[in-house]
Formats: structure tokens, C-alpha cells, sequence
């Protein structure tokens, strides 16, 4: 037993902050957050440079194929921004259902240009009015000449103002999991993206109208899909969890500096029992889902079954964030809500990640299907 | 991260060992609930034969010293023990001695040589049963304003004076340990002393308190707490640990413990019935568990429960470590507290009145669940209410006061 990060995950950690510190403090995480792509092109090339792009890539793909707990280390620095930009859309979520989904011929065509940073992926799963499940995807593309035509509207798709590339999944048979995943320029004539407007961070609308795409966009074989994005799905979510956890982490040190530092009725805030209650609120829901998270990356890591610690994690994750901001709130009263001070990016990212890819209910329901209660 | 422990050919050959030993030595049906008072005790009786019987192979405290009686075994050897004890729904030691635990914890730390050598083998060999005594009529939470039980010197010894609450469970002690005032006029922290005696001595008498239901720390499984009287008790100077007016410090060795600071790895073993209850019990023709709000609440209830036993693993392993703690020992004991109570409101709502009833056709086997709802409203408040852990966590997180304060030391010199 070692709950300890290894020497090489804490240097990653220090890395990742520095340039955190350097390139993405509070004023360029508010800056960014008004700005219609998540994309901050300066930025997203030294990401590249320093191989955060391509963290769970396989060597072989180009990238360099760290372990899900190494690259956990870093998407927790970048949650603690919150740095928005397709990180974990095109590099995890992205780049792991091409790995799962999709032929050799595919994969080394696609996975080195994402691991670079040249192209930029984001998945879309769900539509309107459905769930995060496999009878979420309804859109049917109809078939001319050996090609797909996609006519459709695809939901809260990460990051698709600043994809260069979709995966999208599509309903291609009856059967409730007969889904294939296309791959779709995301330039392509008749392609619209846009980011959703209000408290929310970054999910967008994709339209496909009259969409023509070649037979050899199909990633991997017809009807194969879901399994394929469950499977990465599995691996993506824990990195996902990480980057809350990040999130809860600086949220957390924000709320205990300020209640350190606050003096009102002539003592430091944090002397009150009531302000203390906010910050042990928060700081169990930030314990909660970083041991819920770890423990399943290292069941990932070490080849055990996952599934319900995924699910549990994510559910863990996404009620621990919101909760986590509600307390800092708390604790912050007026300074909190302005949104220079930096906790509104969380705040609305909390509310982002609580339903993206599932909510907790679902989540904890599919951790109740695979416990096989 | 490596959330298992790792086990040595060696470690499993001792597994082995262990399991064969155990299925020899474990008194016939000793997990049972006991029928009758008579029968209560007999049961006590069985235990604590069995534990000698530990004790006597190092396996009652199998990480404390073996120059004091201890196993001297290294950590991955207790765990080991310690899940083949708990396949067999018992624990280590398997009655109620919290008391010997704690106590000999803080005398490691704080006693002198020959004191360890006095105190400590008894309670490893299993011959003697402690109880701590700690809460009085006018001081549980602020324990360090203990003044009703006063201890003043007379040449070789001291004589002790006054009445503590909450003590113990039943069936009776050897050994007890308590904290005293031994400076009424002395500075807060700096007016206490800790001591070590026979729970036998003129002048001590006991009298039992009904409890709604059980709950303690140290998982007594009893509803009978103690009030005990002492009436001009005179103990040997000897019984004195770390030093006059140096209780307090004593005291932060096992508080911190008791405060859920070293851990805890193990099955939740109320998840475990509450599941096949559910599995095997049902509701208009259907199982439970296939009830679509039932598997719901059963969601949470679990992810409370793992989320305490991550906490529970986190806290091992950091003593295990030996690693500075912070909030971490006061974050596991409010988590498992408040979700405990939290549990009982659950588990009312999902299983009904069925719940509340022993009755052994209506309600659940061997009323466990009912168990349940007394409990988890009792165990809030034995070894420091949920509100006296949020202020040790806000002291530790450096919010509480102007200096941030540290964990008590559990080993005598943490990393």
C-alpha cells in the first residue's frame, strides 16, 4: 500500500504548476472565459510542446502513453485553473475513443496530429431532449453513393467551437446499442458549431445540415461504436474527475486564504464556527472525490475491473464541485460573485461538469447495474 | 498509488496459518447475540479466553512491542490478522477494550520504562480488560475543563476523589485509566495527570446507565455505559503517567486515535447485511433491490460507505507511513458520523417500519437494521461529538486559531 504520488508524478506536478502559475493565472483564466473558442492558440502549442496533448496516446501513436494516474496528476493542475480548451475533449475523451474505436490504419493516421496538437478532436454523444446513453444517439445518417449524409443537431458537444475534428456517434440499427462513431470534419460544409450561451462553460450545439461524409469516415466496423466509447469512456472519465478535483483543490486554498486573511467584527472570519462549517463542507467533498477518483485510476492502472468506480467517481465528482463552489461562496460572500476574483470560472465550470458525460443519478445507476445488485 | 497491500509467499503462508489456527481456536458460535443477560456474560467469558489465547501467541496486539508482550509483527502481519479475524465477524481484540488499545498507545509514548513494563504485557496477553475514563458530569466536550475528578498527593501515593460518565460497557473492567485534576487553580491543559489503576480498588464503585442503543468507539456492542465513583481512592505515585499536570499531553496521544487518526481497513459489515436484506426481502412481489427508488437509495448509502472506508484506508495509511496528519484523523470520525445518522433516515425510507422492529418474523435478522437506527443516532457523540471534530479540523486546517494546530503524535515522531 503507498498512497503517495511517485517521484516522477511529483515533478510532473511541479512542472504543470509553474506553468500554470506562468501562463494561466486568474487573469487569463477570466479573460478567456468570455471568448467564443475554448482554444487559446499560444497556449494549446506549449501544452504540445510539453506533451500534455498526447499524455494517454500510446508511444506508438505518438504520444507519450504515461499511465492514466501520471496523466491524472496533470489534469488535476489544470482543473485547478479551471484552464478551459479541448485538453480533455480532443487528448483524452478524443484521442481514447480513435484508440478504441477505430482501424490501425485509422488510429496512425489520426492519433499522432492529435497528440501534436494539430488537430483538434471533441466527441458528440448526446441531443437534445436524450440521455448520456447508447438510446441518446437517434441521429441516422442516411447513406448516398457509399457515403453518409448526417442531417441533425448534436448537443452539449466540449469544445466544438475550437474542434477541428468530430467523432460523432450515430444510430446506424434497431438494436439499442447498434451506434457507429463517424469521424467529421469539423470545417465540413454544413457543419455549425456554437458555443451555448449563459452559465455554462464551453458545451456547444453541432448542426449537420446535408453533411456528405466518405464510407471511410466510419471508425472501425458499423455497430461497433458504443462499445467503443464506453470502453473509453471508462478510461477518460477518472481524468475528467481529476481536473474536478483540481478544481476543488484551488477553490478550497482560495476559501482558507481568505478566511485566513478577512477580518470582520475586528478577527479573521475564519474564527467563526459558522465560516469553518463552510470549509469543512468543502473540503470533505474535495477529499471524497479525490480518493474516489484515485482509487479508480489505480484499478484502471493495474488491469482490475473499474466499471462501478468510474461510475462512482464521476458521481462522486460532479455533486463534490458545485458543492465545493456553493461552500467557497459561503465563505467569500460579495467577493466570490466578482468575477475577477477568479471563483465565478469555477462556479459556472462546476455547473458545466455536473451534467456533461452523465450526472451523478446516472452515474450512480450504472454503478448499481455493474455491482449486479 | 497502491491502494492494496501486497502480500510476501511468506505473508500468505502466514495467512494460512492464521485461518487454520482461527478455525481451531474461535469458541463455538461466539458471534451469536445473546439471549439473556446470563448468557451475555457467558459470551464475554468466551471472548475473553479467546483472547488470551491470542495474546498468548502475540496476535491480541500484534503490532505492539514484543519486548512488552506485543506481537512486534510488522503492519502487512496485523492486516492479514486482522481480515481473517474479520472474515469471522469478530475483531481485534474481540471484546470491548478500547480502553487497553488507547490507553497503552499513550503509555508507549508518554511512561517511563518501567511503567511499560508494568502496564503494557497484561493488556497484550489479553489478561487484563481497560476502560477509559475520560467525559465527567461537567466536562464531555471540553474535556480539558475536567475538575469534578480531583487527584491530590499524599506521600507515595494519590488519593483520588470524584465520578466519571460513560464509562466502559458491561461485564465489568481490570484495569481503568483516567484523566484527573491535579492543579484547581492551574492553567487550562497544564493541570491534569494522567493515571493508570486497578479497577478494583477500595473506595471505586460502579453504577450502570440504560443507553437508547450502542455505538462507542471502540465498537462495544453493549447498551450499558458506567458511572464510577471514586471515594478517596488512594493509587501508588507509580500509576502516574508523564508527569504531574502533564495529563493533557497524555491525553492528545489517544484522543487522536480515538479521534479517527490511525485508520481503519475492513469490510463495512452493516453494508453487507443491508444488501442482502434487501436482495432477499421484497415489496409487492418484487426483490428490493429491483425497486428502481430502492437501487437508488442503496446508491448513496454505499457511496457513503466507501467514501468512509477510502478515509478509513487514507488514515491507515498514513500512520502506517508514518506520515503527518492534519484534519484527517477529525474528518474520518465526522464523515462516518454524520453519514451514519444520515443512514438511519435512508434506511427508514427504503425499508420501512420493518426497520425499527426486532421482531424475528417482521423485522431484519437479528434485528440489525433496528441496530442500526439506535446506533446511528448513539455513536455521534462517544469520543468527541461531530461539532468538537469540525473544531479540531478548522484548528488543523489553520483557520481556528491564529497558529495552525498539529495532529496529535501517534508513534512519538511522525515524518
Amino acid at each position: 500500500m503507498d498512497l503517495a504520488l511517485t517521484e516522477s508524478q511529483e515533478l510532473l506536478r511541479s512542472t504543470a504548476r509553474s506553468f500554470m502559475e506562468r501562463e494561466a493565472p486568474v487573469d487569463v483564466i477570466v479573460g478567456l472565459q468570455k471568448v467564443e473558442s475554448s482554444l487559446a492558440p499560444d497556449l494549446w502549442k506549449k501544452a504540445a510542446q510539453l506533451g500534455w496533448l498526447g499524455i494517454v496516446v500510446p508511444t506508438e501513436y505518438g504520444g507519450s502513453g504515461d499511465q492514466l494516474s501520471d496523466a491524472a496528476v496533470l489534469y488535476e493542475e489544470i482543473g485547478r485553473g479551471p484552464l478551459p480548451g479541448p485538453f480533455f475533449s480532443s487528448g483524452v475523451l478524443g484521442a481514447l475513443t480513435v484508440l478504441e474505436g477505430a482501424t490501425e490504419e485509422q488510429r496512425r493516421r489520426i492519433l499522432p496530429r492529435v497528440a501534436s496538437g494539430e488537430r483538434v478532436l471533441t466527441v458528440a454523444i448526446t441531443e437534445p431532449n436524450t440521455s448520456w446513453g447508447p438510446t441518446g444517439v437517434t441521429l441516422a445518417p442516411q447513406g448516398r453513393n457509399g457515403s453518409y449524409v448526417l442531417n441533425g443537431t448534436k448537443l452539449f458537444v466540449a469544445d466544438a467551437t475550437s474542434a477541428t475534428d468530430l467523432v460523432v456517434a450515430v444510430r446506424t440499427g434497431d438494436g439499442p446499442t447498434d451506434v457507429s462513431l463517424l469521424h467529421v470534419d469539423a470545417r465540413a460544409r454544413g457543419v455549425t458549431a456554437r458555443r451555448l450561451p449563459g452559465f455554462v462553460s464551453w458545451q456547444c450545439e453541432v448542426t449537420f445540415d446535408n453533411v456528405e461524409v466518405p464510407a471511410t469516415a466510419l471508425l472501425g466496423g458499423a455497430q461497433r461504436g458504443w462499445a467503443a466509447l464506453d470502453r473509453a469512456l471508462e478510461r477518460a472519465l477518472p481524468l475528467l474527475c481529476a481536473y474536478i478535483v483540481g478544481g476543488c483543490q484551488a477553490v478550497y486554498e482560495k476559501s482558507v486564504a481568505y478566511a485566513q486573511s478577512r477580518v470582520q467584527f475586528g478577527v479573521p472570519i475564519g474564527r467563526f464556527q459558522r465560516v469553518q462549517d463552510h470549509v469543512i463542507r468543502l473540503v470533505n467533498h474535495l477529499d471524497s472525490a479525490r480518493w474516489a477518483t484515485w482509487e479508480a485510476l489505480w484499478k484502471l492502472d493495474t488491469g482490475r475491473p473499474a466499471a462501478a468506480s468510474v461510475h462512482m467517481a464521476k458521481a462522486v465528482a460532479s455533486e463534490a464541485y458545485p458543492e465545493a463552489c456553493n461552500a467557497a461562496h459561503e465563505v467569500h460572500a460579495g467577493m466570490g460573485v466578482l468575477v475577477e476574483y477568479g471563483l465565478a470560472a469555477h462556479t459556472q465550470m462546476s455547473r458545466t461538469l455536473f451534467n456533461y458525460l452523465g450526472d451523478p443519478r446516472w452515474h450512480k445507476r450504472r454503478m448499481a447495474d455493474a455491482l449486479e445488485w | 498509488m497502491d491502494f492494496e497491500v501486497t502480500y510476501t509467499e511468506e505473508q500468505q503462508q502466514f495467512r494460512r496459518e492464521v485461518r487454520a489456527w482461527l478455525e481451531t481456536n474461535v469458541p463455538a458460535d461466539v458471534q451469536r447475540t445473546p439471549t439473556s443477560p446470563e448468557d451475555n456474560y457467558q459470551r464475554y467469558l468466551e471472548l475473553r479466553a479467546f483472547g488470551r489465547k491470542l495474546g498468548a501467541k502475540g496476535w491480541l496486539y500484534p503490532t505492539a512491542p514484543a519486548k512488552y508482550g506485543g506481537g512486534g509483527l510488522d503492519v502487512d502481519y496485523a492486516i492479514i490478522l486482522e481480515e481473517e479475524v474479520d472474515r469471522l465477524d469478530l475483531s481485534l481484540p474481540p471484546y470491548y477494550d478500547s480502553g487497553g488499545r488507547l490507553g497503552s498507545a499513550s503509555i508507549l509514548v508518554w511512561g517511563t520504562e518501567e511503567q511499560r513494563q508494568a502496564f503494557l504485557p497484561a493488556i497484550y496477553h489479553g489478561e487484563v480488560r481497560t476502560w477509559q475514563l475520560l467525559t465527567e458530569p461537567g466536562a464531555g466536550s471540553d474535556l480539558a475543563g475536567v475538575r469534578t475528578t480531583t487527584a491530590v498527593r499524599d506521600g507515595d501515593e494519590y488519593v483520588i476523589k470524584g465520578q466519571k460518565i460513560f464509562v466502559g460497557s458491561d461485564n465489568g473492567a481490570d484495569r481503568i485509566w483516567l484523566i484527573a485534576c491535579t492543579a484547581p487553580n492551574g492553567r487550562r491543559h497544564e493541570n491534569l495527570s494522567w493515571f493508570m489503576i486497578d479497577a478494583n480498588l477500595p473506595g471505586i464503585s460502579m453504577q450502570p446507565m440504560e443507553l437508547m442503543g450502542t455505538g462507542g468507539e471502540g465498537g462495544t456492542d453493549s447498551g450499558v455505559k458506567q458511572t464510577v465513583f471514586f471515594d478517596d481512592v488512594r493509587v501508588p505515585a507509580f500509576a502516574l503517567v508523564g508527569g504531574e499536570n502533564k495529563g493533557w499531553t497524555v491525553a492528545t496521544t489517544h484522543l487522536e486515535l480515538e479521534h479517527g487518526g490511525g485508520g481503519r481497513i475492513g469490510r463495512n459489515r452493516v453494508w453487507d447485511r443491508l444488501l442482502r436484506y434487501c436482495q432477499e426481502t421484497k415489496r409487492d412481489g418484487v426483490p428490493l433491490t429491483q425497486q428502481p427508488d430502492v437501487r437508488d437509495s442503496l446508491a448513496d448509502i454505499y457511496i457513503k460507505t466507501e467514501i468512509t472506508r477510502l478515509f478509513g484506508l487514507r488514515n491507515f495509511y498514513l500512520t502506517y507511513a508514518r506520515k503527518a496528519k492534519s484534519y484527517e484523523g477529525p474528518q474520518l470520525s465526522y464523515y462516518r458520523k454524520t453519514a451514519g445518522l444520515w443512514m438511519t433516515g435512508a434506511i427508514l425510507e427504503m425499508v420501512g417500519p420493518a426497520a425499527l422492529t426486532t421482531d424475528p418474523t417482521w423485522g431484519s435478522s437479528a434485528g440489525f437494521l433496528e441496530t442500526q437506527q439506535r446506533n446511528g443516532i448513539v455513536s455521534v457523540h462517544p469520543g468527541g461529538t461531530t461539532d468538537i471534530q469540525r473544531v479540531q479540523m478548522a484548528r488543523r486546517i489553520g483557520i481556528g486559531r491564529s497558529t495552525r494546530e498539529k495532529a496529535g503524535t501517534v508513534h512519538g515522531a511522525e515524518a
